[in-house]
């Protein structure tokens, strides 16, 4: 019995220090506002040491307020997010987020536009079609311009080298010169050609060659690194899956692209299929870094990926479709949570994140700044970093320029019943790049019919 | 081994003992053997792990030496390191570095004759050998050890796994105990509840049991990982309880005669003769602790300083950024400490025969 | 320790001769309910709650990351669930024909690798368990990868050693492990053979409690050693089996990590991997549906249940507790 009295006390005990834990906020202590990463880029053990730097730098020039940062690892970021965010625990500010990440989160953040109006909050160092960029009919102004990520094509010069090739162009609308001297459009027919002559097998064929091993392939000519149907598709041009009148739809473009894909990886074989993309010669996803495929398309976040890199690689702009080139872009920002107790302290640390500490956290994430005062110095502060130093005659203005060919509609632009959809095209993509056999005359009507139901839900 | 024994007829007795004894070596030696062949089948992923911990990422994506951690051997000419190729020529064939490569042909240098300058070998350089030696890049383990703060995270988790297998271990055996042994109204039903926080799915109660912890001001602690287990585990007591239900009842029924209260009866009847089974549970507790992972992220993922070793191991699996090498050393790093706990707690097991008094 | 407890068992025996004298039977109940008094409390304290309050989320429109906007809609999930979706059925079929081919042979082998790890003829026992253990400590992020890894197509370990018997296993034709409607389960199996360890150490700490008398006893009457395993070990370590397939059962329906990260939840190939919990995994967390999450959540608890009394109800057939025999 005496236990069981014991256990009484413990117990008694526990409830007193919960209730003391909970009332101990006064009113004249500072606002503690918790500052969320993980969502996007931001987790990775490197990266952590900058941000608590920034943190500690905001604490001590805004006494009022007590920062706290919170990283949670990429994988399980939007579990833990969306179980504070249930639980009612949701944080102040999130971020860097993409477009996609966000819609992960119907709902849960605060319009902006008031806190902008009443601070008197300066926007025209922003591109203002950039501020538009996360107007979200419906929601209002989501998020302030962070960070841009274009993309564009990364080449390994060694394998081009090799093989004895010229390297794509560096510049929009000019053409590729190919090894016998001819000029040719740069567009998908020509990567796809260049392409294959970079693919190798373990003998040293390619897939042009008689006795080509498929099952064999040491090198890849092309991919699109780290991305899913829509970004895939961008290169075919901008579309969505879904027409003016929220009625389902397959772009035209997506036709050809799934088909030029299907073959790239079954067919031609210069494309890593989903296995191979998987495997360790490629670097167990992180296709470039791997130095066996000849050119990937990804953003300016990849960068780091190449500090210490063995291999001689460039820049080269993404080639065009039917005379046009699209470059798909990624564009992060920070939001504020619509449950947030203390919005006006919310918004004093985002407007410090995109604005005091922006020059440093968009160096840390690999973004180029979304503020044109810091854009000028922006090429020549990333030529210092260490994928850049000491390697000569990089092509970096095409980081600026591809941004200006970006996707619009964006390939991460919400679709109706955002989740349910994506993860019907997800599911779609899925099977195209690990079965064979998967049939696109069949596939593609089955997704258009799914996509239709699920929009019609909500 | 047959003919020593025939060459030495002495007909005694020992005789029949050392053809005994032959055959128990035998048999060991055969059943060593069978599970030995068992366990580096089973032990092929753990290889894979262990291998793939001691590769650069250069020589992991080497899709020509797949097997080993090898290097290739270099030689340095004008300043730039190439590597060395088996080259047939007509000489025979030799050691040779491959400066520039190239489709139909590729030029050499010989580290002998550095003055012969470039030698142009016509043929396709990927069907040449190269010469390689083993390499293991043990800077992987040095790097993922300073990459995170190895020794704080190792302590905490170890904090954590030790004062809770020990809360979880003393209230599992009593709540054990009770269900095992005595007789009171609506045991079964308990015992059905207990069974079904079991096997309602934790994701289903995570949102609640997270409001829960953060009204309660827990947020940001260990308390919701650790307060919890003080109060049994249902894992662990219904373990227990079937261990319980297989100890005769004699000696139990025997202290009560001699005046053993049931406290008594319990610590020094039932627990000495369950030795093996609590040290299971403990070392199930302990290992489950080791890799609690989401519990403390969603709990600590402010409090860095707090976290334990598989909240640090995850940020090496960026969204941008993968370092596999250094997971996988990370990981066997974090893996030796928990198998040598193990090992140790063997040693309890074969004990725990000879304190029940049941063996030899 | 001892000191303590002998003179607390002392006083509470005297607070028993002074009160009015309990009769056995009411004696026992109190202790019965003091020694699981630690789990009452914790389960009302810290389970109860939670465990109502998901039952209480069945009947709203939850969107996790709006929870001020959750509506009461009745039994609408439900209606849902039972009617409506088609997921539910077909990914509960998958699951229950998963649960019959994996957890059989997993608790046979975690059953022969424990006696064989328990033969008084094998060396180096404590090295062995050691090693036998090993893949269940690997944390489950490198562990993922290592299996990735293993069973792929073109480079994986699998189909390399697989070739050395001069079968053909590589490539687009050869054994794609993940790929292959037919294949996918037996790596599934494969890889929840490396989880067994916790299961071989209760079976070891089992195969400890058999008195060695029965087996000289046996031996003696010229038993076999199959027939002493047959007629002695497994009635004598059947509380502990019967542990393991309970757990197993459970573990089995709520079959999740594997899939999920090796298919991502896409059901592919051919939605072989659509297994019920991924169903609810995704409707939870990644729709953010968490009323209808909820819903699925105690459909499968209501399943295992059902099945974890069954399997109480045939206990009575087959586990032989010691400490029970005059019950």
């Amino acid at each position: 019995m005496r236990k069981l009295k014991l256990l009484a006390c413990l117990m008694v005990i526990l409830a007193i220090t919960a209730g003391l834990s909970g009332t101990s906020v006064r009113a004249a202590d500072p606002v503690k506002i918790r500052w969320f990463v993980g969502l996007g880029t931001g987790s990775e053990t490197e990266k952590i040491p900058v941000q608590e730097e920034v943190v500690k730098a905001f604490n001590e020039s805004h006494p009022d307020i007590i920062l706290e940062l919170e990283i949670v690892a990429n994988n399980d970021a939007y579990t833990a997010l969306n179980t504070q965010f249930a639980a009612g625990n949701a944080p102040d500010v999130v971020g860097p987020v993409g477009i996609r990440g966000r819609d992960q989160f119907p709902g849960a953040w605060l319009d902006l536009s008031d806190l902008i109006k009443e601070t008197n909050y300066d926007l025209s160092d922003f591109d203002p079609a950039l501020v538009d960029f996360y107007n979200v009919p419906g929601q209002g102004q989501l998020g302030l311009p962070f960070g841009i990520y274009p993309s564009f094509l990364f080449v390994n010069t060694d394998l081009f080298d090799e093989a004895g090739l010229p390297y794509p162009p560096a510049k929009f609308g000019e053409p590729y010169v190919d090894k016998d001297g001819n000029s040719v459009e740069w567009n998908m027919d020509t990567l796809r050609t260049l392409a294959m002559d970079l693919t190798v097998d373990t003998n040293g064929l390619t897939p042009n060659d008689e006795g080509f091993d498929a099952d064999q392939i040491v090198q890849f000519g092309f991919g699109a690194q780290w991305t899913d149907l829509r970004g895939r598709c961008s290169l075919f041009g901008a579309a969505l899956p879904v027409d003016a009148d929220g009625k389902a739809v397959f772009p035209e473009s997506w036709s050809t692209c799934t088909q030029w894909f299907q073959d790239a990886m079954w067919k031609d074989h210069f494309h890593p299929n989903g296995p191979y993309g998987g495997s360790d010669i490629l670097n167990k996803s992180n296709w470039f870094q791997s130095g066996n495929i000849a050119m990937v398309q990804v953003h300016t976040w990849y960068f780091a990926n190449l500090n210490d890199s063995k291999f001689n690689w460039n820049l080269a702009v993404v080639p065009s479709y039917n005379g046009k080139a699209t470059a798909k872009l990624h564009a992060d920002t920070f939001m504020i949570s619509k449950a947030t107790k203390h919005p006006k302290e919310a918004f004093a640390v985002l407007s410090y994140l995109v604005g005091e500490a922006s020059g440093k956290l968009t160096t840390l994430y690999g973004a180029m700044p979304a503020r044109k005062s810091l854009q000028a110095d922006y090429l020549a502060k990333l030529g210092e970093s260490p994928a850049f130093a000491g390697r000569e005659g990089m092509n970096m203005q095409v980081i600026p320029d591809s941004a200006a060919y970006n996707d619009n509609p964006n390939h991460e632009a919400g679709l109706p019943n955002a989740l349910e959809s994506s993860d019907r095209i997800t599911k779609f993509w899925t099977a195209l790049e690990n079965d064979p056999a998967f049939d696109l005359a069949v596939e593609i009507p089955l997704l258009v019919a799914d996509l239709q139901t699920l929009y019609d839900v909500k | 081994m047959a003919t020593i024994s025939t060459s030495f007829p002495r007909r005694t007795m020992d005789e029949h003992q050392i053809a005994r004894r032959r055959r128990r070596i035998l048999t060991t030696a055969a059943v060593t053997l069978f599970c030995l062949i068992i366990l580096s089948g089973y032990l092929v992923p753990v290889f894979y792990g262990l291998i793939s911990s001691l590769k650069t990422k250069d020589q992991a994506s080497d899709a020509n030496a797949p097997i080993m951690p090898m290097k290739e051997i270099t030689f340095t000419y004008e300043g730039e390191a190439y590597p060395l190729y088996e080259v047939p020529l007509e000489s025979g064939t030799k050691q040779l570095a491959l400066v520039k490569k190239g489709r139909a042909s590729s030029k050499f240098v010989d580290p002998q004759n550095v003055e012969a300058g470039l030698i142009d070998w016509q043929g396709n350089w990927r069907s040449l050998p190269a010469v390689r030696e083993v390499s293991p890049a043990w800077e992987n383990y040095p790097e993922a050890f300073n990459k995170i703060d190895f020794p704080r995270l190792l302590m905490n988790t170890l904090v954590y796994g030790l004062v809770t297998m020990f809360g979880t271990v003393s209230a599992s055996a009593m709540v054990a105990y009770g269900f095992a042994r005595y007789r009171f109204r609506f045991k079964n039903i308990l015992f059905i509840v207990l069974l079904g926080t079991i096997i309602l799915p934790p994701q289903v109660t995570l949102v609640p049991t997270y409001a829960f912890f953060i009204s309660i001001g827990w947020g940001g602690t260990w308390a919701p990982m650790i307060v919890p287990q003080f109060f049994s585990n249902a894992y662990n007591v219904f373990l227990l309880r079937q261990y319980f239900l297989t100890i005769p009842r004699e000696m139990e029924e025997a202290a009560m005669i001699d005046g053993a209260g049931p406290i008594k009866t319990f610590l020094r009847v039932i627990l000495p003769q369950a030795v093996p089974a609590l040290t299971a549970v403990a070392l199930f507790h302990f290992f489950f602790a080791w890799n609690d992972y989401f519990g403390p992220l969603i709990y600590l993922s402010g409090r860095r300083e707090l976290q334990p070793i598989t909240v640090g191991l995850a940020s090496f699996n960026g969204l941008y950024s993968a370092e596999p090498q250094l997971i996988m050393a990370a990981a066997v790093i974090s893996t030796i400490l928990p198998l040598t706990i193990f090992f140790i707690a063997q040693r309890v097991f074969m004990q725990g025969i000879v304190i029940t008094g049941v063996d030899k | 320790m001892s000191v303590v407890t002998e003179s607390t068992s002392q006083v509470i025996a005297a607070r028993g001769h002074n009160r009015r004298v309990l009769t056995n039977r009411q004696r026992e109940e109190r202790w019965g309910f003091f020694f699981i008094s630690p789990w009452l409390i914790g389960f009302a304290l810290f389970t109860l709650f939670p465990m109502i309050a998901s039952l209480i989320f069945t009947t709203y429109d939850f969107t996790l990351s709006v929870p001020d906007e959750a509506k009461f809609i009745g039994l609408d999930n439900w209606r849902r669930m039972l009617f409506e979706d088609e997921t539910v059925w077909r990914s509960l079929w998958i699951t229950i024909r998963y649960a019959f081919l994996s957890l059989p042979i997993g608790m046979i082998v975690a059953f022969l690798l424990a006696v064989l790890l328990n033969s008084k003829h094998l060396m180096g026992k404590a090295v062995f368990r050691t090693l036998f253990y090993a893949p269940t400590m690997i944390p489950g992020i490198a562990s993922i990868l290592i299996f990735v890894q293993v069973f792929n197509p073109y480079t994986g370990w699998v189909n390399r050693i697989i070739e050395v018997f001069g079968i053909k296993a590589m490539g687009v034709t050869g054994l794609r492990w993940f790929d292959d409607p037919n294949l996918i389960y037996l790596a599934f199996v494969f890889i929840g053979l490396y989880g067994i360890g916790n299961t071989i150490v209760i079976n070891l700490a089992g195969l400890q409690g058999v008195p060695t008398e029965l087996y000289e006893a046996a031996t003696i009457d010229g038993a076999s050693w199959f027939t002493s395993l047959y007629r002695i070990t497994l009635p004598m370590v059947s509380p502990v089996i019967f542990y393991n397939l309970v757990l197993g059962t459970i573990g089995s329906l709520q079959y999740f990590t594997v899939p999920f990260v090796i298919n991502g939840g896409s059901g592919y190939p051919d939605g072989t991997t659509e297994f019920f919990m991924i169903h609810f995994f995704k409707q939870t967390f990644r729709f953010s549906n968490m009323g209808y999450g909820a819903t699925l959540a105690w459909l499968i608890f209501v399943i295992a249940l059902v099945a974890t009394l069954a399997l109480f109800g045939t206990s009575r057939r087959w586990v032989y507790y010691a400490g029970e025999s005059n019950r």
